[in-house]
């Protein structure tokens, strides 16, 4: 059989082995919609080299591992489920390059989604009594999307995302409140890293904090004589917050903390989606913005958690228009990433 | 059923159908309990004949009780199940059978519900340990307080599935238990048990029902035993509807809503895990008194009568007019049919069916409207006429867009109640006080953050006040506001443009985010989303849109079927996990004629493999269990690690859907060829569909014969004879390892001693056979007698009869409430009597004081006057001297002055007696009248006369010689 082929060859070739065609078309699920089965047959076909002891026409255990393997991946796929690694790293490869339309997104149990509402008096249609939601199902809705999927997708936040963040962000803000005023008021001399991580703590969830050298980044303004020095991205559940330089890790943390808090002195803050520059290109981001209209634009991101690309791609030369921090050639990946527990 | 709303919807439109049980409980004298007799007549004023338990049932809440602390092992779990088994028993008292029936391997339409709640189980387990242990390490950083953690195994509910070793060891328990009782209590001495055990396939509810449904159609019948059958589930009731058995009673739980559930981690009520912060406990009120309800109150159990249900039935379905004859007994079959399209345990429901909604009632109107266009009846003997389906299913379509529109609105104005609801209740409910909050809240040492010095503390604290003033001020203007705008709508009603449509953005971000809902119903278009969403196909696509339709057709012709004639087909199952709508019903009578035939059930470690999850692995042998998790098995598919729950418009996870591959039997048949060899003989022998079980005690009629039986070794089966078992009927086979009578029974829980001289006997039953496509009718039987209607008829006219009084009971001359013997002699120690009462109910006259003294009786009622008479006829004697002895009862005064008329009613029954006693002057028992006679007079002296000498009057102790009578 042929190597790789997209869907129309598939037909093409399976109108040219009718035999062959019939007797794959009797492991269609009655259940299974046409979408759903033409991409899983498309799996069984591109796999059937890697089990030589399958033979059209007969059943043997091979082809029952085969029809198993094909049944996860379509699982995977269209029903959301997830399987044990060892079986996910099988299929990952087993299904490169199949290309399915649309493939519907689910909230899994790893969301949360079980502790949504404990199971208490069956009284349905009435919360009273001592059920509260769970909180982190809201939040990590977000993650349940960026499950590893081998379609290609578009990139960036989906548009949904601002409104699924917006109130754990007005609960962020609050928390945020009530500490300053504990602590005395925005200023100068607080540890504003630990009153940010604590507040996202408070709210059951943490600060993903990205860290390059400053010499890694190309493209630098002139007049930036210093380039030892580290750059500081501080997000929160995939929502940027701010940007920091310093000497170390840990003063590039503490001003990136710093810009992160001044967003929440306004009257309130919104997640919004806003364009940024991300290695020399525009994308789209996750934004944390406060009310008032934001005169320069962001300083360009460090990281972006909203495709499947690996972090360490070499971006090819662009030769555009040359802009602060514009990645011309060489291509820097964050050293560390840290998740603040 | 499936839906738990469907019982508290049944028992609010019907209400006369419950009955709430009396109990005799168990004396203890001297510490030692004594147990009751269960030979003498049923407290509850009716006898019945057969008890059957739905074990499971009763299994799951003895093993994890919800509100209890859990057994600590498994003995501990048997014994539970058995004192279990021993109040049912005390409260029905059946004279002829006891069956018990335990769950075996379910059809396959059942499996896949019972797959995603063990998947679902199993996650939420996990969960929850997790959370408990992050949660207390908090809790004690911060200084709470939480009872020590107990270092026991979690018990894994999933091991209740049939052919587990704990279900082995059940079935080994339950039939020491039967022995036990069958050999040492009275109160089993008549009685047939039957086990059915989870090595018999079939669900425990459907395995009673094949029984009865057996038994009725062989000519031994009695057709008018009286059946009480044991179970919560709501689908107890179908079933029963379904046997046409007039005498049919279910016996379940009370249940008692809105009970909250305390915390795992601390043990108190109140709040969640996630929330415990380890405070003790605050006390309401000065000692405690205003604390909720004792944790360890028992349950209370109701009664369900069938019969009364039928009657209110009677009324709603009696159709005027028909073409053709009305038959009640038919329109109770459709009846039972269309509660299935709100739900069941093997599809799902359709969307716009909401038990909640009144879809019941609307299908019944729809029901009564169709009828006369169809010509007929929807069912017969649980076979389906699809043609007239079709036309109750388009006029549920043709309402399906207003039922959306009008549920949006409803949860609207529900949600905006409930928000402005917990704002009060939040304001009100602080915590408790000695709980400190902000920058004063205790804060835990030795991690990351230095805890800082308070700043400001007086600013805080009045900034603290402050908002709390502001935030009532706030609130309660808001109330106001809102009160206001919705001034005089009722709940249900329509709101106004304003509301409609505007999607609540969390302005109040403490409450939860609106989960996500793609489909909007309420709008137009929700065919097409739901289809993409739900299905993921386009609603273009006609074909597939069959294919769900005939599927759900298929399944409402399956599951009648199951409930009127037994299982079709042990293999079919619905395909999809989402239902389609009502108006896609169409052309739907040719998509279905018959099942499949021959299909066989699974075994049981089959059906394991095909609902365990692979966390619950460690029940199945290793090779099998390897299947489940190794990236080689041929069926890694069908146990995903982590899959997607779809909430589908419901709240809670638990009723949402779980979406699981379905599992491919083919494929799991064939991967289980290869590691059948690797069972050992225990296994086999688990794996084997066994045999209900009979057992009975010695004086049974039907005992000789079996115990002839065995003493003939005979290989044959046996027919039971219908003179020695009440018309049962069946099939008797010898039994491998028997209990045979004058042996000891060694007792496999170390908790409970060994029956050292058993007198039971028990061997193999089979349920009598019938030839294949025999149809069970589901009639009335000859000879059936209707018990009497209990409702208030709707012609009562309310004249010289008096007001209705409606009936409590099963006796409609039940007794309410009375006195028993000894009562009236305490009460008759310290009442004085008049003199001319004779007779044993004499004294029930309040003491005289009431009419003397200060305390003058205004008229009351008839009562009165025999106390008058007593004033008249008293002699005037100085009493001898009392005033040493003080008064006994010094609070009597109360309850008689008020109580003067209870006692009235009490001894409203009693009445014919007393007059009789003032007539008659000198009857009653023996020598005590006589003696009682003498003190008459004396006694009527010196209650005269105290009243006179002492201003309280209180009735005073009787001489010594009377309380020697009472010896």
């Amino acid at each position: 059989m042929a190597g790789v082929r997209c869907g129309d060859d598939v037909s093409e070739y399976l109108s040219q082995n009718p035999q062959l065609a019939q007797w794959i078309e009797s492991f269609r699920g009655y259940c299974e919609s046409n979408k759903q089965w033409s991409a899983r047959r498309e799996f069984i076909l591109r796999n059937m080299e890697a089990f030589p002891t399958v033979k059209p026409g007969t059943c043997s255990s091979s082809l029952d591992r085969l029809l198993s393997l094909s049944m996860v991946w379509a699982n995977h796929v269209f029903l959301g489920c997830s399987y044990p690694q060892a079986v996910m790293d099988k299929i990952k490869d087993m299904g490169e390059g199949i290309v399915v339309q649309d493939p519907p997104v689910h909230k899994t149990t790893k969301d949360g989604i079980t502790a949504r509402g404990k199971r208490s008096a069956p009284d349905d249609g009435n919360p009273e009594g001592c059920v509260k939601r769970s909180r982190t199902e809201a939040d990590s809705r977000p993650s349940g999307r960026a499950a590893a999927r081998s379609a290609i997708q578009k990139s960036g936040p989906p548009p949904q995302a601002p409104a699924e963040q917006q109130p754990f962000f007005n609960r962020l803000y609050k928390a945020v409140a009530w500490k300053l005023v504990s602590a005395g008021g925005f200023g100068p001399n607080l540890d504003h890293f630990e009153i940010l991580r604590s507040c996202v703590e408070s709210c059951k969830q943490t600060v993903t904090c990205v860290f390059v050298p400053l010499k890694d980044i190309e493209g630098l303004p002139a007049g930036r004589t210093q380039k030892d020095g580290h750059v500081c991205e501080i997000r929160c559940q995939t929502v940027y917050m701010g940007t920091g330089y310093g000497r170390d890790e840990a003063a590039a943390k503490a001003m990136a903390s710093k810009e992160a808090l001044k967003v929440f002195q306004g009257r309130k803050v919104t997640v919004k989606i806003c364009r940024r520059r991300y290695r020399g290109r525009e994308v789209e981001d996750l934004v944390l913005l406060d009310e008032l209209p934001r005169t320069q634009g962001f300083p360009p991101a460090l990281s972006y958690p909203f495709q499947d690309e690996p972090q360490d791609e070499v971006v090819s030369p662009r030769g555009g228009k040359a802009g602060p921090w514009t990645l011309i050639e060489k291509c820097w990946t964050p050293r560390r990433i840290m998740f603040m527990s | 059923m499936g839906v738990p709303a469907f019982f508290r919807w049944l028992s609010r439109k019907y209400p006369s159908i419950i009955v709430h049980c009396v109990e005799e409980k168990g004396k203890e004298c001297n510490g030692v309990r004594i147990p009751v007799d269960t030979t003498k007549p049923n407290p509850n004023e009716v006898e019945f004949d057969n008890l059957y338990l739905d074990m499971n049932g009763i299994i799951h809440p003895c093993t994890h009780p919800e509100d209890k602390p859990a057994p600590k092992n498994e003995d501990e779990m048997m014994v539970a199940i058995f004192e279990y088994i021993d109040r049912l028993f005390n409260i029905v008292r059946p004279r002829r059978v006891l069956y018990m029936a335990i769950d075996g391997v379910a059809p396959r339409a059942k499996m896949n519900q019972q797959r995603s709640r063990r998947f679902r189980a199993s996650k939420e387990g996990a969960e929850l340990t997790e959370e408990k242990n992050r949660m207390r390490e908090e809790v004690i950083q911060r200084g709470g307080y939480l009872p020590p953690e107990e270092i026991k195994e979690r018990f894994d509910s999933n091991c209740i599935t049939p052919g587990t070793e704990f279900m082995d060891n059940l079935a080994q328990c339950l039939r020491y238990y039967v022995a036990e009782r069958l050999s040492n209590d009275p109160g089993w001495k008549n009685v047939v048990v039957f086990l059915s055990d989870a090595s018999v396939p079939g669900e425990g509810e459907h395995k009673i029902m094949d029984f009865i449904r057996r038994q009725r159609a062989q000519p031994n019948h009695d057709p008018n035993t009286h059946h009480c059958l044991c179970g919560a589930d709501a689908d107890l009731i179908m079933l029963g509807l379904a046997t046409h058995e007039p005498n049919f009673t279910i016996i379940r739980e009370e249940f008692k809503p809105n009970k909250p559930r305390p915390c795992s981690l601390c043990g108190q009520t109140g709040h969640e895990i996630k929330d415990c912060q380890g405070v003790a406990r605050q006390k309401q009120g000065e000692h405690d008194e205003f604390a909720g309800a004792m944790p360890a109150a028992e349950q209370e159990f109701i009664f369900i009568r069938l019969c009364v249900l039928r009657e209110y039935l009677s009324r709603e379905l009696t159709m005027a007019s028909l073409p053709f004859p009305f038959d009640f007994e038919r329109s109770v079959d459709d009846w039972v049919f269309m509660c299935f399209f709100v739900g069941n345990d093997f599809l799902p429901h359709l969307p716009s069916l909401e038990i909640r909604e009144g879809a019941i009632d609307r299908l019944v109107s729809i029901y009564k409207d169709v009828v006369h266009k169809t010509g007929g009846y929807l069912t017969q003997n649980g076979f389906v006429n699809l043609e007239r389906v079709e036309l109750i299913m388009q006029a549920v379509g043709v309402a399906e867009d207003n039922i959306f529109r009008k549920r949006k609105e409803d949860d609207e104005n529900f949600k905006r109640r409930n928000k402005e609801k917990r704002k009060r209740m939040k304001a009100e409910q602080q915590g408790p006080a000695f709980m400190t909050s902000g920058q004063f809240a205790p804060q835990a040492l030795g991690r990351r953050d230095r805890p800082e010095p308070v700043h400001n503390a007086r600013y805080q604290a009045y900034d603290m006040r402050m908002q709390s003033v502001e935030q009532h001020n706030k609130d309660a203007a808001q109330s106001l506001k809102s009160m206001m705008r919705n001034g005089g709508r009722s709940s249900a009603g329509v709101s106004d443009g304003t509301d409609r449509g505007v999607k609540r953005k969390c302005e109040d971000s403490d409450s939860e985010p609106e989960p996500e809902d793609n489909v909007r119903l309420w709008e137009e278009g929700w065919k097409q989303r739901y289809y993409k969403t739900k299905f993921d196909v386009d609603v273009s696509d006609d074909g597939f849109r069959k294919k769900v339709v005939r599927s759900y057709v298929e399944g409402l012709c399956w599951v009648l079927r199951y409930y009127y004639q037994g299982c079709a087909s042990w293999k079919w199952f619905f395909p999809f996990h989402y239902a389609p709508f009502a108006s896609d019903f169409r052309d739907i009578q040719e998509m279905f004629s018959e099942f499949e035939k021959d299909t066989k059930p699974f075994k049981p470690l089959e059906q394991l493999m095909g609902v365990f999850p692979a966390a619950s692995g460690n029940f199945l042998p290793p090779t099998w269990r390897n299947l489940m998790m190794s990236a080689d098995s041929s069926i890694i598919d069908f146990y995903p690690d982590d899959f997607a729950i779809d909430l589908n418009g419901k709240k809670y996870a638990w009723q949402g859907v779980a979406l699981l591959p379905f599992v491919d039997e083919r494929r799991l048949r064939a991967a289980l060829a290869d590691v059948y060899p690797d069972l050992t003989p225990e296994e086999v022998r688990r794996n084997s569909l066994g045999s209900d079980i009979l057992f009975l005690g010695r004086s049974h009629p039907l005992f000789d014969f079996i115990h002839e039986l065995y003493r003939s070794e005979t290989q044959e089966e046996a027919p039971v004879p219908a003179e020695l078992c009440h018309g049962i009927q069946g099939t008797l086979n010898l039994d491998d390892n028997p209990i045979l009578p004058d042996e000891t029974v060694k007792s496999p829980v170390p908790l409970l001693r060994d029956i050292s001289l058993n007198s039971s006997i028990n061997v193999k039953f089979r349920d009598p056979q019938f030839a294949e496509g025999f149809v069970f009718k589901a009639v009335l039987l000859p000879g059936a007698k209707m018990p009497s209607k209990v409702l208030k008829p709707e012609d009562y006219e309310r004249g010289a009869r008096g007001p209705w009084r409606p009936q409590l009971g099963f006796n409609p001359n039940r007794q309410q409430a009375h006195l028993d013997q000894a009562g009236f002699r305490a009460l008759g120690h310290s009442l004085p009597r008049a003199q001319q009462f004779r007779g044993q109910y004499s004294n029930a006259a309040p003491p005289s004081s009431y009419h003397q003294g200060s305390y003058s009786r205004h008229a009351h009622s008839s009562g009165q006057q025999h106390f008058q008479h007593s004033r008249q006829n008293a002699p005037q004697r100085p009493p001898p001297s009392f005033s040493s002895v003080p008064p006994p009862f010094p609070r009597q005064q109360q309850p008689y002055r008020g109580g003067g008329h209870g006692w009235d009613r009490a001894v409203q029954a009693q009445r014919s007696a007393y007059q009789q006693n003032l007539s008659r002057g000198g009857g009653g028992p023996g020598g005590y009248q006589q003696r009682y006679d003498q003190r008459q007079e004396d006694w009527g002296d010196r209650r005269d006369n105290r009243g006179q000498q002492q201003a309280r009057g209180f009735p005073l102790p009787p001489p010594s010689r009377h309380i020697r009578w009472n010896n």
